[in-house]
């Protein structure tokens, strides 16, 4: 009691006394919450990436638009194994189409980034050509509705920044979009 | 789905190869953390040690190039409070080691030295830092009343973070484009609007908003070492004042009032009961709030959005009503993983209510309790360690001999 009472009386040393706990109590929960976190890190396959699952993902066309970057970081992914080299593509023309040319008003891709390169006959081999691509995803969706769905969207990880939420799957209506780890950063639909 | 056979090729066709990048992003990210820890050496050697602002300006501009252009600023400490406690309740989600350290190495430096974390390492400090030329004052009535916001931004962040809603300090992030090249035009304009105001007075987003800042300040209160303006005494002269553009110098103050001890404790027991009706107040009013917050979460708004289609039917389905439908679920699914959200909402929000209460409480406290000095001195909790005062005191100033 009494050298409590002495503390009392100097308010110098009673400030030093509460700094004391107060750094204890800051230093001790801040362990406590290093040491309640260490045990959940991971620091190989902690899922820190961000990829789009193309089985869920209805090619909404939110993509395009809700990327943080300008040019959104989702592309098309051409499957190659599973697309059927159709002429008569459902990713390539519109379904309306007059004519099967090349002719703007009959292709699907706003971009012109869809190219075809005749095979043999009857096949052509489709391609993306990624630095007109803009994610939007009309050519996935044409293709899931009438081929063999080999067009899908995927995050190309070296254009994707990363962000620590990604924007996209905030928005997205199916849900496709979760943090995946670095050992499975692509849903490919040849592998899946 | 397969409409279409695989073709059978003639003329000896092979696929093309397709190439897929696997990030690095595992080695970079310790790169970061040693260079986390290297610009706060660097810093608390400059502040603590030195006394001098130009290591400061240095590591600001090295941390907008580093952290900020070459890594897109993303992930930062500030964000990093939301996977943290996202880790602490959540079974699925886990934060890799890295992320960890940005949020606790910060916070380690400031238990010893203070702020050093925002002096210039952090890159929205360096922005806000290097465009700064005035000091302009704000009055202390209302910085306090603008200081409550960043513990309702973390309160508010924390809650929609542990219910794995949304992480609203990257949604709402004010900077972050400067570095990515590119954003929406809201935060953009908000940004271009913090760093004109930052011309004119100290750091605005570090004093107002930032939730990770708030943290730091509580930890910068009691630190071992602390940014003093001088090493040697203060003479009163009052050149440092004005220096400092976050006012978190302060002058020298008599207590008029000498209170007799009696008098002190009634005061603190007034204090003492008021505390846990402000606790109350905010507990009440989150908890009725909570079912309405829950909205924020994407499950919630889509069930939503499914009961009032089937009110009210509508022939063109929303795009998410579209998706739900066609991946063949049932509204009692999403029922029950909505129950489950709200539930956690709901408990959620009386522990953010109640911790709203407690700041509420004590910035008031805080602003009724006036505490003497007697020489010019930093608030360390306010100071962001930039450097700028130590060269106005003349005391700082090599003497003529
Ligand atoms: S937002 Fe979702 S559903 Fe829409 S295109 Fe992107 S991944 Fe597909
Ligand atoms: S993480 Fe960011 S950059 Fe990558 S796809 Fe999503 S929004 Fe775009
Ligand atoms: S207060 Fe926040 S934004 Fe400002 S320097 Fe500190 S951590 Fe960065
Ligand atoms: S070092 Fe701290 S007290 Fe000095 S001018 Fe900078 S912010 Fe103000």
């Amino acid at each position: 009691m009494k050298s409590h009472k002495r503390v009392n009386h100097n308010p110098i040393a009673r400030r030093d006394f509460l700094k004391s706990c107060a750094r204890a109590l800051a230093g001790g929960s801040l362990l406590a919450l290093f040491g309640l976190t260490i045990r959940k890190t991971k620091a190989k396959d902690a899922s820190c990436f961000w990829q789009i699952d193309p089985t869920k993902c209805t090619f909404c066309g939110r993509c395009e638009t809700n990327c943080v970057k300008l040019s959104s970081a989702v592309k098309s992914v051409h499957a190659v194994k599973v697309c059927g080299y159709c002429d008569l593509c459902g990713g390539y023309y519109r379904t309306n189409a007059k004519e099967l040319n090349t002719a703007a008003e009959n292709l699907l891709c706003p971009t012109g980034a869809i190219q075809r390169k005749f095979v043999e006959e009857p096949f052509f081999e489709y391609s993306i050509s990624e630095d007109l691509c803009n994610g939007c995803g009309k050519c996935a969706k044409g293709c899931n509705a009438f081929g063999n769905g080999s067009l899908f969207l995927q995050i190309k990880q070296e254009l994707c920044k990363n962000c620590n939420e990604c924007q996209i799957s905030k928005v997205c209506p199916a849900h496709a979009i979760s943090r995946v780890p670095v050992s499975n950063v692509y849903h490919l639909i040849d592998t899946l | 789905m397969n409409r279409f056979p695989k073709p059978d090729f003639e003329s000896g066709y092979v696929y093309p190869q397709q190439q897929f990048v696997i990030p690095n992003e595992v080695l970079w990210s310790y790169i970061d953390i040693a260079v986390l820890v290297f610009l706060m050496g660097f810093v608390t050697w400059a502040l603590i040690k030195k006394q001098i602002r130009w290591p400061v300006v240095l590591t600001s501009v090295v941390s907008i190039f580093y952290f900020g252009f070459f890594r897109n600023g993303c992930v930062c400490g500030i964000g990093a409070v939301q996977n943290v406690v996202l880790t602490l309740v959540s079974d699925s989600y886990s934060i890799p080691l890295y992320l960890l350290l940005l949020f606790t190495l910060p916070l380690v430096f400031a238990i010893f030295f203070g702020r050093v974390f925002c002096a210039g390492v952090c890159p929205f400090g360096a922005l806000q830092e290097l465009v700064n030329v005035k000091n302009w004052k704000i009055s202390k009535s209302v910085s306090t009343v603008l200081g409550v916001f960043p513990w309702v931004y973390l309160g508010f962040a924390v809650l929609f973070a542990v219910t794995n809603s949304r992480f609203i300090i990257c949604r709402f992030d004010p900077f972050v484009w400067i570095f990515r090249f590119g954003g929406e035009l809201p935060l953009i304009l908000f940004g271009v609007l913090l760093l004109i105001f930052s011309v004119f007075t100290g750091r605005p987003f570090c004093r107002f908003i930032c939730p990770y800042g708030a943290i730091l300040s509580l930890f910068s209160k009691i630190s071992f070492r602390q940014v003093k303006i001088t090493k040697k005494e203060c003479i009163n002269c009052s050149l440092c004042h004005n220096a400092c553009p976050v006012d978190a110098i302060y002058p020298p103050y008599q207590n008029k009032v000498n209170e007799i001890r009696s008098k002190g404790v009634h005061r603190i027991l007034r204090y003492v009961v008021f505390m846990p009706l402000m606790v109350a107040a905010g507990v009440t009013i989150m908890y009725m709030l909570s079912d309405k917050i829950s909205r924020v979460n994407n499950d919630v708004r889509l069930y939503d959005m499914a009961m009032g289609n089937e009110t009210n039917h509508s022939n063109v389905l929303s795009l998410e009503l579209e998706a739900f439908w066609g991946r063949e679920q049932t509204l009692e699914e999403l029922a029950v993983r909505v129950e489950e959200v709200q539930k956690g909402f709901r408990i959620w929000s009386i522990i953010i209510g109640a911790f709203f209460g407690l700041v509420i409480a004590l910035k008031l406290i805080h602003l009724s309790t006036k505490r003497g000095r007697k020489v010019y001195d930093i608030s360390s909790a306010e100071c962001v360690g930039c450097g700028r005062c130590f060269s106005y005191c003349p005391q700082n100033q090599k003497k003529i001999s």
